[in-house]
């Protein structure tokens, strides 16, 4: 990012997959100049070339997803923030690079003009978003009134003399799932401070690094604050090279030049077989991309149905020898990785070390022992020497392990009797200045490495059939989604409704953002779930038991006072959720009071009561981000600002004012706030310590608001009042006790990541989507409802799934019945054997299946009746007696 | 003493500890060799034994990090 200087060959980031070195050849003097070439001459792998050029490649495919990302704003044009003139006016890119601990300053807090720490840090919201005037872009890139808060928060935490952050904002967007919290955290508990303003100028404080922010408050009156640092919270961007490509290849743009999709296809680009995912679909955070892309992935999944499988190829299977009752003989093999590690430790002297431990039979050094020929050449080795366990001293097992169990398979060796020496990552590169203490400390990792690893045993991994049947509860547009997803990939899929038809909330709705009739596309979405045949639609029906795990539920369900008993591998949830009814605003007691949902169905039966309106008032966050409900809706926004728009078409010369806290039309949907304005819709702001207030005298409606940019009382008469309510969850304690899931405070269930694991649980075979999860509008619960779907299809996909060998394992002999295993486990996975069972009745048992391997269980067993094989009590024991064997 | 350095011994989680410890590789930062780590798969596995196994045999400082 030009924070800092490196070198000509670097690696791009510190967590790069792979983590390999690149040249960069406009800095590179032999690129430049043709002369130099000293990396090749001193590259021990001989890694180096210098004659690769780029080459085109021609791949067929059936199914094209675009997933190009964009670019963060360059604020370089815009003149009014200065970014190019002082050092001290950073991006919020640059920012994340300062605060983090891999970054130039190794997570230190400095400003860049004399690098001392700062007190006060300025955060410029919307810049290069929601800003016609200056960069042309109307929308607003949705994430960064979270990430600037998020920084201002982490940033506080990195001071050490106590800093003072100030957020400019036009209006706060915090619309995701968790992320109000945060806010009203930072506001409230971190002492963030939130301006609402306009920016007018930065200005340079005269013999300082200092800077002046000069803004427009909201009276209008131009105030003035000096900061150290200003970050510059730019927007997102397509970048302009697939701008041109999708201009090239016939891919509709949208006005921000971002991939057009619609409501009910939001995957799906302009050309039939080309999908789109992430921010170049608009801007998005990280879970709503990994949304988009598993959604993406099961669109393409669709497309590519009839071509399964054709191109796969299966491995033979070697048979593994058994070893058991076998005197351990130990290989132990010491990598050099090039001078990585042979550059600081003496790696002659470990061998020589490693050939002297007990059970050691053979001993070696590698100069990259996870080169190819070298893992032929370890195989050979194994089977020539009767090698029955192995010891690789080299990097860490966190990347190699896998590929060093590939080896010992592929020579008939059971995976688990392999055991990795970090002697790289946690000692040469570490202790460079060290070369005799690292030596002795490499001696001491091996010799721990062979002391845990003579005493493992083979490890049986179990092999399960996954059913291969889909249940997905809920038949929403996000269970219909799901349902289809999976049904057009032929899988049998059984979609459970709890009331007699399909569609949920969107049944109620009219319009979309994009002015799309609901209705419509719902029923052609319903009809081609009808028209499945793979998709078996059970209407009134609920859930009456679920037994099993994943790959192997049963789920008795209840329809028309019948039972009938499915069996399916996996489970997805598609609850839903509701609109809240109001307990505020008179609502109920005047016909004339209605909720969203209320005007859109006046709008679907085309009610004449609508022509006559003079006045309309919508009051937002009715319900929502209120102390017992803090959490934003999402949707409610943009729905009224929709139907205020449609209150327009019918009468031009209606007066329409929407009160509200923080206008959330996040992304593309700025454009329609925009042209609400335009349309002379009036937008008043209220604050939540002052509510509007609504009185009824005379028959006459009239709604009383505190405008904040007046500072004064307005009164306005209102024909109808809508009432924006929030989206509450359809929270469901049985159901999720019955799939062993977690419910959070606002009855939302929580996924299994926040950031990276939105469509699925921690409870492996069970997924989730739409309201359930969280407030979201139509198209967004549509591509979660197809994430779901493929992160379910990766499970059937398998039709086998194999346990880990390294999970928990009961002694039932010493087992006394307490349970503390049972209520402890995250996952689910001890149980007490049924009591009228043969053997062990009341008992603990482990479901190999659902045990992670963490250990939790062993660690808390009174009775020392659980193991955790592959870091048994003796394997951790030998290590630690091991530990400073040579070096004290 | 003045040349006394303590032996320390880190039981670090797969999933978070020790991908860092790796991490402090990749980034070759610095930190005295006197320190060994133990890989287990989460400090759930952490038993109050392991710490009085590892102080009997002459380790002077014990490091859990998950």
């Amino acid at each position: 990012m030009g924070l800092q200087k490196r070198k000509a060959i670097y690696v791009e980031y510190a967590q790069a997959v792979p983590l390999k070195y690149a040249i960069d050849a406009d800095n590179c003097i032999y690129f430049q100049k043709g002369k130099c070439g000293a990396c090749k001459k001193l590259c021990p792998a001989e890694a180096i070339d210098f004659e690769q050029k780029e080459e085109t490649i021609t791949i067929n495919a059936g199914a094209i997803i675009f997933s190009s990302g964009f670019n963060p704003l360059n604020p370089a044009d815009l003149d009014l923030y200065q970014y190019n003139d002082r050092p001290n006016v950073i991006t919020s890119m640059e920012m994340e690079r300062i605060l983090s601990a891999s970054g130039p300053t190794g997570g230190h807090l400095v400003r860049l003009s004399d690098k001392k720490e700062p007190k006060k840090i300025a955060w410029l919201q919307c810049v290069g978003s929601r800003d016609m005037n200056r960069c042309g872009n109307l929308y607003c890139s949705s994430v960064c009134c979270m990430y600037a808060i998020k920084e201002a928060v982490i940033a506080k935490e990195h001071s050490e003399e106590g800093l003072d952050c100030a957020i400019f904002y036009m209006d706060i967007r915090t619309p995701g799932k968790e992320f109000e919290k945060f806010y009203n955290n930072a506001k409230e508990k971190e002492g963030v401070r939130f301006i609402k303003s306009r920016i007018h100028s930065i200005e340079h404080v005269v013999n300082t690094d200092d800077l002046k922010v000069r803004y427009l408050d909201e009276d209008n009156n131009l105030q003035g604050e000096i900061f150290d640092m200003i970050v510059l919270s730019v927007g997102m961007e397509t970048p302009k090279d697939i701008v041109k490509l999708s201009q090239k290849l016939g891919i509709e743009l949208s006005k921000g030049n971002f991939c057009k999709t619609s409501t009910f296809n939001p995957l799906e680009t302009s050309i039939e077989g080309i999908l789109v995912s992430g921010a170049f679909g608009g801007p998005k955070d990280i879970p709503q991309s990994v949304v988009y892309a598993s959604g993406a992935a099961c669109a393409a999944g669709e497309i590519l149905n009839s071509a399964r499988n054709t191109l796969t190829k299966t491995v033979e299977p070697v048979p593994e020898t058994n070893v058991i009752g076998e005197r351990p003989s130990i290989g132990v093999f010491v990598c050099k990785c090039g001078s990585n590690i042979a550059g600081v430790v003496d790696v002659s002297k470990v061998v020589e070390y490693a050939a002297k431990l007990p059970f050691v039979d053979y001993a070696a050094e590698n100069i990259y022992s996870c080169s190819q020929d070298n893992q032929d050449g370890m195989a050979q080795l194994i089977k020539e020497k009767g090698l029955n366990r192995v010891v690789v001293a080299a990097c860490t097992p966190k990347t190699h392990e896998p590929l060093f169990q590939e080896t010992l398979i592929s020579a008939g060796l059971n995976k688990y009797l392999f055991e990795m020496a970090n002697i790289r990552n946690h000692n040469s590169w570490v202790h460079k200045d060290s070369p005799e203490l690292a030596t002795l400390k490499a001696m001491d990792l091996v010799r721990m490495a062979v002391e845990k690893i003579s005493i493992a045993k083979p490890l049986s991994e179990a092999e399960l059939e996954v059913n291969q049947n889909a249940m997905i509860i809920g038949g929403g547009v996000a269970g219909i989604s799901a349902a289809l997803g999976l049904a057009n990939q032929g899988y049998d899929t059984y979609l459970i409704e709890k009331s007699g038809e399909l569609g949920g909330e969107a049944k109620k709705i009219f319009k979309s953002a994009n002015n799309e009739n609901i209705q419509k596309e719902l029923l052609s979405l319903i009809e081609a779930a009808q028209n499945n045949n793979k998709l078996h639609i059970r209407l009134n029906s609920s859930i009456v038991n679920v037994e099993g795990f994943v790959g192997n539920f049963k789920t008795v369900i209840a329809s028309d006072n019948k039972e009938e008993s499915i069996e399916h591998g996996v489970s997805v949830i598609a609850t839903g959720g509701t609109a809240l009814k109001p307990t505020e605003y008179l609502y109920g007691e005047d016909k004339r009071i209605i909720t969203s949902l209320d005007l859109d169905k006046k709008f679907i039966n085309n009610d004449n009561s609508l022509k006559g309106l003079k006045s309309a008032v919508f009051i937002q966050c009715v319900g929502s981000r209120e102390p017992n409900r803090p959490y934003c809706s999402g949707v409610c926004c943009t729905h009224s600002i929709t139907n205020a728009l449609e209150l327009k078409k019918i009468n031009p010369d209606m007066n329409i004012f929407i009160l509200y806290r923080d206008i959330r039309t996040y992304g593309e949907k700025e454009y329609l706030y925009h042209q609400a304005r335009e349309a002379g819709i009036i937008f008043i702001r209220y604050l939540a310590s002052d509510k509007p207030n609504i009185k009824i005298e005379n028959g006459k409606i009239s709604v009383t608001v505190q405008d904040t940019s007046l500072n004064q009382y307005l009164e306005m008469e209102a024909d109808l009042v809508t009432l924006a309510s929030a989206i509450v969850a359809n929270k469901d304690q049985k159901l999720a006790k019955f799939f062993k899931i977690q419910v959070n405070e606002d009855g939302f269930y929580i996924e299994k990541h926040a950031k990276l694991g939105p469509c699925e649980f921690a409870t492996d075979g069970v997924f989730l989507c739409g309201l359930a999860h969280y407030p979201k509008p139509i198209d967004e619960s549509i591509a979660h409802g197809k994430g779901a779907a493929a992160k379910a299809l990766t499970l059937l996909a398998k039709k086998k799934i194999r346990t880990s060998g390294t999970i928990a394992d009961v002694e039932p002999l010493k087992c006394s019945s307490c349970g503390v295993c049972v209520s402890i486990c995250p996952y689910s996975a001890p149980s007490f054997i049924p009591d009228d069972a043969r053997f062990f009745a009341g008992k603990a048992q482990i479901n190999p299946v659902l045990c992670k391997g963490c250990g939790l269980c062993v660690a808390s067993c009174r009775s020392g009746a659980l193991r955790l094989k592959g870091f048994d009590n003796d394997q951790i024991f030998a290590q630690i007696n091991a530990a400073f064997e040579e070096a004290a | 003493m003045s040349d006394w350095e303590p032996k320390i011994l880190a039981f670090l989680c797969n999933w978070c500890s020790y991908g860092a410890a790796d991490l402090a590789g990749v980034s070759r930062m610095q930190y005295p060799p006197n320190f060994r780590i133990i890989r287990i798969p989460c400090t759930g596995r952490m038993s109050p034994k392991f710490i009085l196994s590892a102080f009997k045999q002459g380790v002077d400082g014990i490091w859990v990090s998950g």
